[in-house]
């Protein structure tokens, strides 16, 4: 877990990212995880949406879900209370499954599975 | 399928809540209370607002309760949960809503119904779109720790009061009609109404029409019941219903069928299914619920508190404890006696102009109906820190509170979604609270007007918000959250 930011806080992390423009993290990490209830399963791809504001999470989200292929997971970085609330939804619409909301203490891990299968 | 909050679990060595903080705020605002009624009892009637602004911002960040997610979504990413919150919230407000009635303690005012209303719907919709949140959700984000919405507030706050008061140079923006027009209603010099296009707007065009709920509209004011019937049931219900439906056969249905295995439902599986649709965000279904109650109850609190202390409004009450500074020329203040957001904001917006030498009182919006009190003595603003408050003592204590900082991006979204959501607000007389929520929970019709317009300045704002992303996309490899 904590791929995705390993790095300790920086109390101005708020001024560097209103300057330069935030560092892309590598989405593409293909990676085993441990998910509670699921066992260790591929993670093929992490949305990171660390900060964004809705709809972001949500529209970055269906565009990575549009181009993996069924049955595919991805990981879902928000600490967004509302979009956090609203990606189970989101996952139905989708015909996704949504597996789990893990809870971290600065963020939540969401994992979606393309395709309705069990 | 797992689609409520019961499937997220903490991971392991995760902190406790911030439960000091929670309790904090409450004794802040228990504190505040003693401290106010020590001074004058008659403090009370501000309070009220206070603490039903508490108990919403509870429930707004419980069920993370935005009225834009409400429409963007709808066009963003087809879910209907936010559309569907909304519905049971109107829908309990209503029943509520109609027992205050019957009781005789309504404070509501039904809204003329024109051009203006679907014009400011529209470019409220499409503002919001770029905020990330409604007036209402700008408020329990901001409680949230989120200064991308404490920035929407401030634009909105400002917008407004800059279009209502200094707005003169939009004059030749102003029909003929509307000059003769308002300058026969015979105003205080003061106000100089002639001047300045929202003064024109205002007694040019807005007081040419006349409000009404359906029941009134209908000739039923004689007849509580009728009354009921028209307000609650055709103008409040019946809509929620058709529209319930209208979002589960367009949003919900194809996929709740799929997931269940159904080809051929029967109409038992299609209640089922609306059912389902319903409670599939189960915060989101409570605080819908409980804020419609709650927005029913705080009426009829206010009511009963106006026949207590003989009064129509609060600056009655601020006269008679000495309090006359900011009072309008009628000894009003902005006083609805229900929930509503924006104009307490104007307000704010105003008294900081004020401060900094502007007239901001020589005009009808603040100079004849609503003043501009001390943030202090401003019982509706009471209402929206409460908000703030509300939603900061759930948010510490589900350890949901963040400072979070907006990016050059979003900062602009921010301040210019909230200028035009300041700019609709006033044109509409109202957000999506004070223009939909309060008033199609009432029986005026002019709020489904209100909400036709924020969806289709939704559809417009999401059109555009997602070719930006893509545009961004494509330039950078990447978005800029």
């Amino acid at each position: 877990m904590g791929l995705v930011h390993q790095s300790t806080p920086n109390p101005m992390k708020w001024l560097s990212n209103l300057i330069w423009r935030r560092p892309a993290n590598e989405p593409l990490l293909s990676r085993e995880e441990d998910l509670p209830g699921y066992g260790r399963v591929r993670v093929s791809y992490v949305v990171d949406c660390l900060g964004a504001m809705c709809p972001r999470p949500q529209l970055l989200t269906m565009k990575i879900l549009a181009e993996i292929t069924e049955g595919e997971i991805i990981e879902v970085v928000s600490d967004n209370p509302a979009a956090v609330e609203a990606f189970p939804s989101l996952a139905e619409t989708l015909l996704c499954r949504h597996l789990l909301t893990l809870r971290e203490q600065d963020c939540w891990r969401l994992y979606l599975r393309k395709g309705l299968q069990a | 399928m797992d689609v409520n909050a019961s499937t997220t679990k903490p991971a392991p060595g995760l902190k406790r809540p911030n439960m000091l903080y929670s309790i904090a705020i409450v004794l802040i605002v228990i504190l505040g209370s003693v401290w106010a009624l020590s001074i004058d009892n008659r403090f009370l009637y501000l309070l009220v607002y206070v603490w039903f602004g508490v108990i919403y911002g509870i429930f707004l960040q419980y069920g993370r309760f935005c009225m834009a997610a409400a429409v963007r979504d709808l066009f963003a990413v087809r879910v209907p949960r936010m559309a569907v919150g909304m519905m049971i919230a109107v829908g309990l407000y209503a029943l509520v809503a109609s027992v205050v009635t019957l009781a005789g303690f309504n404070t509501f005012h039904a809204h003329p119904l024109g051009w203006h209303v679907l014009i400011g719907g529209l470019i409220f919709g499409f503002g919001f779109v770029f905020t990330g949140g409604c007036a209402s959700g700008s408020l329990y984000k901001a409680g949230e720790g989120n200064m991308n919405s404490m920035l929407v507030i401030l634009a909105i706050s400002f917008t407004q009061a800059i279009v209502v008061a200094e707005s003169g140079w939009l004059n030749w923006m102003a029909p003929e009609a509307w000059v003769a027009s308002a300058a026969a209603k015979d105003m205080p010099e003061s106000l100089s109404v002639t001047e300045g296009w929202f003064d024109l707007f205002t007694a040019g065009y807005f007081w040419d029409m006349k409000g009404a709920t359906l029941g009134e509209m209908l000739g039923a004011a004689e007849s509580p019941w009728a009354m009921a019937f028209w307000n609650t049931f055709v103008n409040a219900l019946l809509p929620v219903i058709v529209l319930l439906i209208a979002l589960y056969a367009y949003y919900y249905r194809k996929s709740y069928l799929r997931k269940s295995g159904l080809a051929n439902p029967s109409l038992k599986d299609e209640i089922s299914g609306i059912w389902h649709m319903c409670i599939s965000s189960k915060n989101t279904a409570i605080a819908g619920i409980f804020l419609g109650i709650f927005a029913g109850l705080h009426m009829w609190v206010t009511g009963v508190l106006r026949e207590h202390y003989e009064i129509f409004n609060f600056g009655e009450l601020l006269s008679a404890m000495g309090y006359t500074q900011g009072l309008s020329v009628q000894d009003t203040v902005f006083d609805p006696g229900y929930w509503y957001i924006t104009t307490q904001e104007a307000q704010w917006g105003a008294w900081v102009l004020e401060k900094l030498g502007i007239d901001m009182m020589d005009n009808i919006f603040f100079g004849l109906d609503n003043g501009i009190p001390n943030p202090l003595l401003n019982a509706p603003g009471f209402m929206s820190i409460g908000i703030i408050l509300g939603a900061a003592i759930l948010a510490n204590a589900r350890r949901e509170f963040k400072w979070k900082m907006p990016s050059l991006e979003t900062a602009t979204f921010a301040i210019v979604g909230g200028i035009l959501m300041g700019i609709g607000a006033r044109l509409a007389m109202g957000c999506n609270i004070g223009a939909f929520f309060a008033t199609v929970t009432n029986g005026d019709p002019s709020g489904w007007i209100f909400l036709l317009g924020m969806v289709g300045g939704g559809y417009l704002g999401v059109k555009v918000f997602t070719k930006w992303m893509d545009w961004k996309m494509a330039r950078d490899g990447g978005c800029d959250l």
